[in-house]
C-alpha cells in the first residue's frame, strides 16, 4: 500500500445543487479541493466566469465561532469539575448530529450569550476594580488630612495639596512659606521614603508667592478635587464601589459556574459552526459562471466508487487525470496494521515526495528492534506497554497522538523482549531485594547473555544489525534507481558497494573460518573497489575528472565505516539503562534490610524507576530516530511531500461515526 | 604523601571523580537550553512540553558520567564497604578509562546545549519541526555515546 495513489479530479456541476453536493462531499472527506487562485485568467473566458466567494458568510461564521470560543473559555476558567487529560470526543451518527443541532441550536445559543455576557461583565468589573484600587493607592498618603479634597478654592483662599522632596525639613519649609505668605496654614500630612505630603491654605493673592517659595523643595501639586469629602471619606466611598463591582463579578462568576453543565452542548455548537465555516470557505476555492461551478482537486484513487456515485447522483460532469510530470500530488500514507503507527516517525522527518517510496514499512521493524535494545529492560517494557494500552483504551486517542502511543506500545513489547534476552528486570532489582531481605542469591538468568559481562558480543551484534539496516537502505535506493530506468547507476553505485563491503566482511571474518572464504572475500572486495574507482567518475568529463571522481567515491568508504560505528549506540544506551537501574537499586539498598530498608528501597525504587524510564525513553526515542533519519534515510530518502488535506468535517469535540474509517 | 597520591586506590577514585565531571557539560548545556526554553515559553506557554524535552537532551552526559563513576566505585568495592587493594597500574588504568567520558562529556554537553537551545528557538517559530530540532542536538550526543563506549570497554577489560 504505502503511498496511496492520487488522481486529479475535475468537476463541473450546476449551481443549484452546489450546497447539498458540498455537504455530502464533505461527509465523504476524500477529496482535497485546490485553490483556483490565478488558475483561470484566460482572456476569452474572463468576462463570464468569476471566483465565487462568500467572505461575508465566512466572516459572520468566524465571529460566531469566536463568540462560542470565548464563552467556552470563560466557562472552563470557572469550571471546578475535573478536567480529563485528553479530550474524549462525543460520538454521533451522521444524520443524528444535524438533527440534534437543528433542534437544540437556539437553546445552546442562549447559553452562549449568557456566558459571553457574564464574561464581559467579569472583565469590566475587574477593570473597574483595578482602576478604583489605583485611586485608593493615590489617596492613601492623604488619609490623615481633615481637609475636604474637593474645595480647591473658596472666594478668598486657595487650598493646595502636593508633594515635596523626601529629605525636606518641614520646620524649615514652614518658616520659609510663612515669610512668603504670612496668611499660610501649612500641614505635613504624611511622608514615605520617596516623598513628603503637605497641604496648605493661603489667601488667593499670596498663592503665587507661596508656590515660588516652595519651588526649592521641589514641590509638585497633586490634583485631588475629583474626590468628595476628606481623603478618608473618599477612600471609604471607593471601597464601597469596589465592593459593588466585586459582587457583580461574583454574580457573573456564579453564572458561569452554573453553566458548566452546558459546556458540552456548546462545544457541539462550536464544531457545527466550524464545519459550516469550512464549507463556506471552500466555495472560495471554486470558480463559477451564472449556471455552473467548477473545481479541481486530488482524490484518493481507491475511493473512486464512492466519489463517482456521489457525482453521478448530482449529475456533475467529471474527469480524472493522472498527475502530470511536474505536479506533486499530496501524500496520504496507508500502511498495514503494524507499520501504521510508525508513520509518526516518517512524517516527523518529511513525507515522501512523488519520487520517493514510503519508507515506513521498512523502518518500522528496525525502529521496533532499536528502541527495544536501547531500553532493554523487561519490566520497563511491560510498564510502557501497559500504560500505552490503558491510555489508548481509556482516552480513545485518535490521529497522530494515537499513532504515537500505539508505536510506544509496540516498542514496549520490543523492550520487554530484549530485556528478557539480556536479563534486565528493573536492572537487578530482584537480586538486590532477595539478598537484602532474604539473604538469598537469586538472579533472573538472561535468555541470551548479560551485556555487562560480554559487551563485545553485543557490540558486534549491534554493528551487524546496523550493517543490515544500511544494506536495506542501499537496496531501496537501488530499487528506486531501477524503477527510474537507471539500471547502470543501480549497478555501479549500489551493486559494486555491496560487493566491496560484503567482500571486506568475508575477508575479515570469513577468513577466520576457512581460508577459502577469505580468498573469495578478497577477490570480491578487489573487484568491487576497482569497479568503484572505474565507474565513480563516469559522469565527469576528461580523464583527470574520471580518475579523481572514481577515487573520490572510493573514499566514501569512510562514511560507511562511520555509519556502521554509529550503531554502537545500541550497546551504549542499552548499558546506560541497565547500569542506572543498578545505581538506583544500590542506593535503595544502602539502608540495609528490615522495615526501614524496605521503605528506603521502595522510595528510591519508585522515584528512580520513573526517572530512568523517562530519561532513557527519551534517549531511545531520539537515537532510534537518528539512526533512521541520518544513517538509513541518508541512503535513499529525500522527502518533501505535502500532506493530503481532504475537504472534510474537521471537528474538535465531536466524532461523526461515518468518518471513522478515514481517520486511521 | 606523594606515594599515597599514586596509590592504586586513590587513582581509581580520582578516575571516578573525573568521570563524574561530565556533569559540568550537562549542567551548562541544560542551563543554556533552559534559558532559550524560558524565552519561548514566555511567548507561548503551550510549548512547555515540547521545549522541556529538548532541554533534557544535553542532560545525558551527566548521566553517562555518573554511570561510569558508579561502575568504577563498584568495581573497587567502595560502595560495598570493603575496598580492594589495587596496584598503581590498576588504579591508573581505571583513571584512564574514566577520561574519555569525563572530558568528552564536558565539551559535548556544552555543545549539545547550544544545539538544543537553537532547536528550542526552532520550535518557537515552527512547532511542527520539533523532530528536526531534536535531531540536531542528538547529532552532538553521538560523540558522548562513543566516548562512553570507549570508557566502558576500557573499564570492562581491566582486571582486578
Amino acid at each position: 500500500m504505502a503511498v496511496v495513489e492520487m488522481r486529479k479530479l475535475v468537476v463541473i456541476g450546476l449551481n443549484n445543487i452546489r450546497t447539498p453536493f458540498l455537504q455530502e462531499l464533505m461527509a465523504l472527506g476524500v477529496v482535497q479541493i485546490n485553490s483556483q487562485e490565478g488558475q483561470i485568467d484566460d482572456q476569452e473566458w474572463m468576462p463570464d466566469i468569476f471566483r465565487t466567494s462568500n467572505s461575508a458568510d465566512v466572516s459572520r461564521l468566524e465571529a460566531d465561532i469566536l463568540r462560542v470560543h470565548t464563552a467556552l473559555d470563560a466557562i472552563n476558567r470557572y469550571d471546578e469539575g475535573k478536567k480529563p487529560l485528553f479530550l474524549i470526543r462525543d460520538e454521533f451518527e451522521n444524520d443524528a448530529f444535524d438533527r440534534y443541532m437543528d433542534k437544540e441550536k437556539t437553546a445552546i445559543e442562549r447559553n452562549v450569550d449568557t456566558a459571553f455576557l457574564a464574561n464581559k461583565t467579569i472583565v469590566e468589573s475587574q477593570n473597574e476594580i483595578n482602576r478604583l484600587s489605583g485611586l485608593i493607592v493615590g489617596l492613601e498618603p492623604w488619609k490623615n488630612s481633615d481637609l475636604p479634597l474637593q474645595i480647591g478654592e473658596t472666594e478668598t483662599v486657595s487650598v493646595l495639596f502636593g508633594t515635596t522632596n523626601a529629605k525636606t525639613n518641614f520646620a524649615e519649609l514652614a518658616v520659609e512659606l510663612q515669610v512668603a505668605s504670612p496668611s499660610v496654614i501649612v500641614e505635613q500630612v504624611s511622608a514615605d521614603p520617596q516623598q513628603m505630603y503637605i497641604s496648605f491654605i493661603c489667601l488667593k493673592e499670596e498663592r503665587d508667592a507661596a508656590l515660588d517659595a516652595l519651588r526649592k523643595f521641589s514641590f509638585n501639586m497633586v490634583a485631588l478635587s475629583d474626590h468628595e469629602g476628606t481623603a478618608a471619606e473618599a477612600i471609604g466611598n471607593i471601597e464601597k464601589q469596589i465592593e459593588k463591582w466585586e459582587t457583580k463579578k461574583a454574580q457573573a462568576e456564579d453564572e458561569l459556574k452554573s453553566l458548566s453543565g452546558a459546556k458540552k452542548s456548546m462545544s457541539h455548537l462550536y464544531d457545527s459552526l466550524c464545519v459550516r465555516r469550512d464549507r463556506a470557505k471552500i466555495v472560495g476555492n471554486m470558480v463559477s459562471t451564472e449556471e455552473v461551478f467548477y473545481f479541481d482537486g486530488w482524490m484518493l484513487w481507491n475511493t473512486r466508487d464512492d466519489v463517482e456515485a456521489l457525482l453521478e447522483e448530482y449529475d456533475c460532469y467529471f474527469r480524472y487525470e493522472k498527475p502530470a510530470e511536474d505536479e506533486e500530488p499530496p501524500v496520504f500514507l496507508n500502511n498495514g496494521n503494524f507499520a501504521t503507527p510508525f508513520e509518526a516517525i516518517t512524517s516527523m522527518y518529511s513525507l515522501p515526495s512523488s519520487k520517493d517510496i514510503d519508507p515506513t514499512k521498512w523502518l518500522a521493524p528496525f525502529y521496533f528492534i532499536f528502541f527495544g535494545m536501547m531500553l532493554s529492560d523487561a519490566a520497563y517494557g511491560i510498564i510502557i506497554s501497559v500504560v500505552c494500552a490503558v491510555a489508548i483504551k481509556k482516552y480513545k486517542l485518535e490521529g497522530s497522538l494515537y499513532r504515537m502511543v500505539k508505536m510506544f506500545f509496540y516498542c514496549g513489547i520490543s523492550t520487554f523482549f530484549w530485556g528478557a534476552m539480556f536479563g534486565g528486570w528493573f536492572g537487578d532489582f530482584f537480586t538486590v531485594a532477595a539478598k537484602l531481605f532474604f539473604g538469598a542469591d537469586f538472579t533472573i538468568q538472561p535468555i541470551w547473555f548479560n551485556p555487562l559481562e560480554e559487551p563485545m558480543t553485543l557490540l558486534v551484534f549491534s554493528l551487524i544489525l546496523g550493517a543490515i539496516h544500511l544494506f536495506v537502505g542501499m537496496g531501496l535506493q537501488a530499487s528506486i534507481l531501477i524503477k527510474e530506468g537507471k539500471k547502470v547507476d543501480a549497478l555501479c553505485d549500489i551493486g559494486l558497494w555491496y560487493l566491496l563491503l560484503i567482500g571486506l566482511v568475508l575477508y575479515g571474518v570469513g577468513g577466520m573460518v576457512t581460508p577459502a572464504l577469505g580468498t573469495i572475500g578478497m577477490v570480491m572486495s578487489i573487484v568491487g573497489a576497482v569497479g568503484i574507482v572505474a565507474t565513480g567518475g563516469r559522469t565527469k568529463k576528461g580523464i583527470v575528472g574520471k580518475i579523481t571522481g572514481g577515487l573520490g567515491s572510493l573514499y566514501g568508504i569512510t562514511s560507511y565505516l562511520s555509519d556502521v560505528l554509529s550503531y554502537s549506540r545500541l550497546l551504549a544506551l542499552g548499558l546506560a539503562t541497565g547500569v542506572i537501574a543498578q545505581v538506583i537499586n544500590l542506593l535503595g539498598s544502602l539502608a540495609g534490610g528490615g522495615i526501614t530498608g524496605a521503605i528506603v528501597l521502595t522510595i528510591a525504587f519508585l522515584f528512580g524507576t520513573v526517572f530512568n524510564i523517562a530519561i532513557n525513553m527519551l534517549g531511545a526515542f531520539v537515537h532510534s530516530c537518528r539512526l533512521q533519519y541520518v544513517e538509513f534515510f541518508g541512503k535513499f530518502y529525500t522527502g518533501g511531500g505535502k500532506p493530503f488535506e481532504p475537504f472534510e468535517r474537521k471537528t474538535k469535540y465531536i466524532k461523526i461515526i461515518k468518518e471513522e474509517k478515514n481517520n486511521g | 604523601m606523594v606515594e599515597s597520591l599514586f596509590s592504586g586506590e586513590f587513582l581509581a577514585l580520582a578516575g571516578a571523580a573525573v568521570a563524574a565531571l561530565a556533569g559540568i557539560g550537562s549542567a551548562i548545556g541544560v542551563g543554556v537550553a533552559g534559558e532559550a526554553a524560558a524565552g519561548v515559553v514566555s511567548e507561548d506557554p503551550n510549548k512547555f512540553g515540547q521545549v522541556l524535552l529538548l532541554q533534557a537532551l544535553p542532560g545525558t552526559q551527566g548521566i553517562y558520567g555518573l554511570l561510569m563513576a558508579f561502575l568504577i566505585m563498584n568495581k573497587v568495592g567502595l560502595l560495598s564497604g570493603s575496598m580492594a587493594s589495587l596496584t598503581m597500574i590498576q588504579g591508573a588504568s581505571l583513571f584512564a578509562a574514566a577520561v574519555p567520558i569525563g572530558l568528552v562529556g564536558i565539551f559535548s554537553g556544552i555543545a549539545q546545549g547550544k544545539a538544543a537551545a537553537a532547536g528550542i528557538m526552532l520550535v518557537g517559530k515552527k512547532p511542527s519541526e520539533m523532530a528536526k530540532g531534536m535531531l540536531f542536538a542528538a547529532m552532538v550526543e553521538t560523540y558522548a555515546v562513543l566516548a562512553l563506549l570507549v570508557s566502558f570497554l576500557m573499564y570492562n577489560n581491566i582486571q582486578i
